[in-house]
């Protein structure tokens, strides 16, 4: 019998998320999900918006949830989330963990409301948005997370805004701490969500998760297309802790952004007969200005 | 029956998980594949295989045991072999390759340190084989039959086993001690060895073919070629291979001050360096230039660093001697033309560049051949042993390997042709199987996901200073780091085998990979695999890969 792996020590592996969920093969929000409540354990009680996650994990009879689950509204799973954590108090139990989870649509722009107030109400209750840039369970209509250039059904020729920073938004409520992972990086992503639930107040987690049928990649290429989102400076990882941003992950080696863009089908009218348009600049200009906001 | 709670139609304990796997158009499966080492290794090493042992467990006996499934001589191997394997590794587009040799060296020496023994496969079979020679084919090949437990018998023509190795290999790059245990080891799996006896002068050939079930000829290429030159029949003129013999037999040989070693070979840089301990100005002559010299370019590094004169383009023309002693060569300058046949540029000397070497000994390193007295088989090219592609001669029986078929070939190219011959020999007396299996695709760099490897330095071997050198037959590498040599291991990439990285069970999202209770590898739960490819994708050794359903 062959010992549990070195190379994964300090990484749980529990199974909360259980398999037979309806996501799509590759899914990176599924593989994010469960990341998330093998690292929470047991103890937890999530609260999901509506959106895929939800869609595809919780359906009658067998949900893949082996812990609590709480489904709300497509606005308000940080309004519930809160409401627990009051309950909770009121009742003098606990302690336990609340997870209040939601797609970048729900977290930025239906449940931002919900969201602002549950910060600022100081709910010790850990947010966490999986980004997948896109209202993907609807039909991948734009979110105020797209990212410049990318197509979606409603920007058929290519998003002309830029991503909302949601990260420096949930800081400057003054929250004692948010981070920003993806799901390539398992052991860091498990380690910002431990650390999140052993602080007090709110916290904020965003998670880049790939969504293979919206972004137009194969499902094999979930765990790279993170990892070249980290190194193009597109996707930066960092800490904020009390206001400070810490622990900024450096780019080892840095990419120029076609890599990252032309494997996925979402940016492919950027490459007219594989020549890249003025927008491909433009996309590396805002990777060139996260690497020296970030020191990345 | 339990009362289910309030609004609760279901017992959600007893639900089934909905069985994703049924989505499926591709099937992960694991895929043990050839790594190149292995690939690349002429003696058929498991390279992989021990390396693995030696990084995950930290196990030097397993190793051991692991590298000596094929190999009874690793602590020579792992000193004089030129390790095609460390050519192979794919981490070579990496960083550097893992040094294999030094790690087949430290194995060996541990081997020897704690005495550990070979195992026995087969306790006792009453077919006897006799095996002529016991060069690393001749060996190799009774090693592997006496495993199976053949009653093998080697008739060795010189005093003691072991060679060319014995008496070709000078005794800095392999000291003696060395081989006399490793070939111990080995007789204890019941060999028989009778030295002193030269088949087809001491004992007819045809008695051994009637006294056997079968007959091994590894008799390697003992006889010095030389050139066709004038004067050559002087004293203190000498072939390569018998000035190696007298030294390594342990006489004194009086080279005098000036040596001079005709030959680019590996030979000639043995001859040379040698030659170079015994207190003599050394030259090496050879009529093309250093990058068409056939020695291993190492060889060459370490005879350049200790001093030893190289003369390209140069060509002997006659030995010159007084009374009957050698007192210089009579050489001429090349100069280099199209290919020739052998693909290497035709040396073509200049008319009037005739010039004076002086020498007291000259050493005619100019190739080997086969001593066929009394050993009569049909031959490749008038020079080699002819053999078919089980190893088998022209005489029924008798099966031939190592540098009398191959021409002029490593240690470890003969321990891969006398294990060949070994299961060629006991298929043909179990009557025809052929056991062999195919081996699966070899791997490359470019199918691995370098992503997860971290670069670290090769681990350096360090030789003895110069000075050091040349006063003595002492080891020119001392005893290595068994730690170091683990810390090296950890670099072996592993291709085309798990080593438990676990990629693969952190990254499916279905939880499709469990750790199976029986074995704990990983495996597919193929009820829940949606067959998306993440796993095969991140896999760096490339272990796992995608296939159409069965």
């Amino acid at each position: 019998m062959r010992e549990q792996s070195k190379y994964l020590e300090g990484v749980d592996k529990k199974d909360l998320f259980a398999s037979g969920h309806r996501a799509c093969g590759g899914c990176g929000q599924a593989l994010a999900a469960r990341l998330v409540a093998d690292a929470a354990g047991e103890n937890t009680i999530a609260c999901v918006a509506t959106g895929c996650l939800e869609v595809f994990s919780s359906p009658y009879p067998d949900p893949s949830w082996r812990i609590p689950f709480l489904h709300s509204l497509f606005e308000n799973a940080a309004a519930v989330a809160s409401g627990v954590d009051a309950a909770y108090k009121a009742l003098k139990k606990g302690p336990v963990n609340i997870i209040a989870q939601g797609g970048d649509g729900s977290t930025a722009d239906i449940g931002f409301q919900s969201i602002s107030g549950m910060l600022e109400r100081g709910h010790n209750v850990l947010y966490i948005c999986y980004d997948n840039e896109a209202y993907m369970n609807t039909g991948v209509q734009r979110s105020s997370f797209t990212p410049y250039g990318a197509r979606t059904t409603t920007t058929p020729t290519g998003n002309t805004t830029r991503k909302k920073n949601m990260p420096m938004l949930a800081a400057d409520h003054g929250i004692p701490y948010v981070a920003t992972a993806t799901v390539d990086d398992f052991r860091d992503l498990q380690v910002k969500i431990r650390k999140a639930l052993t602080i007090e107040g709110p916290k904020y987690v965003h998670i880049l998760a790939p969504c293979p049928l919206g972004w137009g990649h194969h499902g094999e290429l979930t765990v790279e297309i993170c990892r070249l989102a980290k190194d193009t400076g597109l996707f930066p990882v960092y800490e904020i802790i009390d206001g400070k941003v810490t622990n900024v992950r450096k780019i080892p080696v840095k990419v120029p952004v076609e890599e990252y863009l032309k494997p996925q089908g979402r940016f492919k009218h950027l490459f007219k007969k594989g020549v890249p348009s003025k927008e491909v600049d433009e996309i590396q200009e805002i990777a060139n200005q996260n690497i020296e906001r970030f020191n990345l | 029956m339990d009362k289910l709670p309030l609004g609760l139609a279901l017992d959600l304990r007893k639900v089934v998980p909905y069985e994703t796997g049924s989505w499926r158009t591709l099937m992960p499966v694991n895929i043990m594949q050839t790594p190149p080492c292995n690939h690349a290794c002429p003696a058929g090493n498991d390279i992989r295989g021990f390396l693995r042992v030696l990084a995950e467990k930290k196990d030097y006996e397993e190793a051991w045991h692991v590298l000596s499934r094929t190999n009874p001589l690793p602590a020579t191997c792992g000193r004089v072999c030129p390790h095609p394997c460390e050519d192979g590794c794919n981490r070579r587009d990496f960083d550097s390759p893992v040094a294999i040799n030094s790690a087949e060296r430290a194995v060996g020496d541990y081997g020897l340190e704690e005495n550990l023994e070979h195992k026995k496969l087969i306790a006792h079979r009453k077919e006897k084989v006799a095996v002529i020679g016991s060069g690393p084919a001749g060996l190799s090949c009774a090693f592997h039959l006496a495993k199976r437990g053949f009653q093998v018998k080697i008739f060795e023509a010189y005093g003691e086993p072991g060679g060319m190795m014995r008496y070709g290999i000078p005794s800095y790059r392999l000291p003696n001690y060395v081989l006399r245990q490793e070939l111990e080891n080995i007789w204890k799996l019941g060999i028989d060895l009778e030295c002193n006896i030269k088949v087809g002068v001491n004992i007819p050939m045809d008695q051994l073919i009637q006294a056997y079930d079968s007959i091994f000829v590894g008799i390697g290429a003992q006889t010095g070629l030389t050139i066709d030159i004038p004067g050559q029949d002087a004293g203190n003129v000498f072939s390569g291979v018998e000035f190696l013999r007298e030294v390594n037999s342990g006489k004194y040989v009086d080279v005098g001050k000036d040596v001079v070693v005709i030959g680019g070979g590996n030979t000639a840089m043995d001859c040379a360096r040698v030659a170079k301990r015994l207190g003599a100005n050394v030259s090496v002559v050879y009529r093309r230039t250093r990058v068409e010299m056939p020695a291993i370019t190492a060889e060459i590094d370490e005879a350049m660093e200790e001093r030893v004169m190289f003369r390209y383009h140069t060509n002997p023309v006659k030995i010159i001697q007084d009374d009957d002693k050698v007192v210089g060569i009579l050489s001429v300058q090349m100069e280099l033309k199209e290919p020739d046949a052998s693909g290497r540029a035709r040396p073509v000397p200049i008319p009037g560049s005739e010039s004076v070497i002086p020498a007291d000994t000259v050493i005619l390193a100019t190739g080997q051949a086969v001593d066929y007295d009394g050993i009569e088989v049909h031959k490749r090219d008038n020079k080699w042993i002819a053999a078919d592609e089980n190893l088998m001669t022209s005489i029924d029986r008798v099966f031939a390997g190592g540098d009398a078929v191959l021409g002029l070939e490593t240690v470890s190219a003969a321990i891969g042709q006398g294990t060949r011959a070994a299961s060629a020999i006991e298929d043909y007396i179990d009557g025809g199987v052929e056991s062999r299996l195919s081996s699966p695709p070899v791997i490359h760099s470019k199918d691995l996901n370098t992503y997860y490897y971290n670069k670290k330095r090769r681990f350096q071997k360090e030789a003895l200073p110069i000075h050091m050198r040349l006063k003595h037959f002492k080891e020119l590498y001392p005893a290595l780091d068994p730690e170091a040599i683990i810390d090296e291991s950890e670099r072996c990439f592993s291709c085309g085998l798990c080593y438990n990285c676990g990629n693969c069970y952190m990254y499916c999202p279905d939880n499709a990979v469990k750790i199976s209770p029986k074995t704990g590898l990983y495996e597919f739960d193929l009820d829940f695999c949606k067959g998306c490819g993440l796993c095969a994708k991140e896999c760096p050794c490339r272990y796992i890969q995608m296939t159409l359903e069965k």
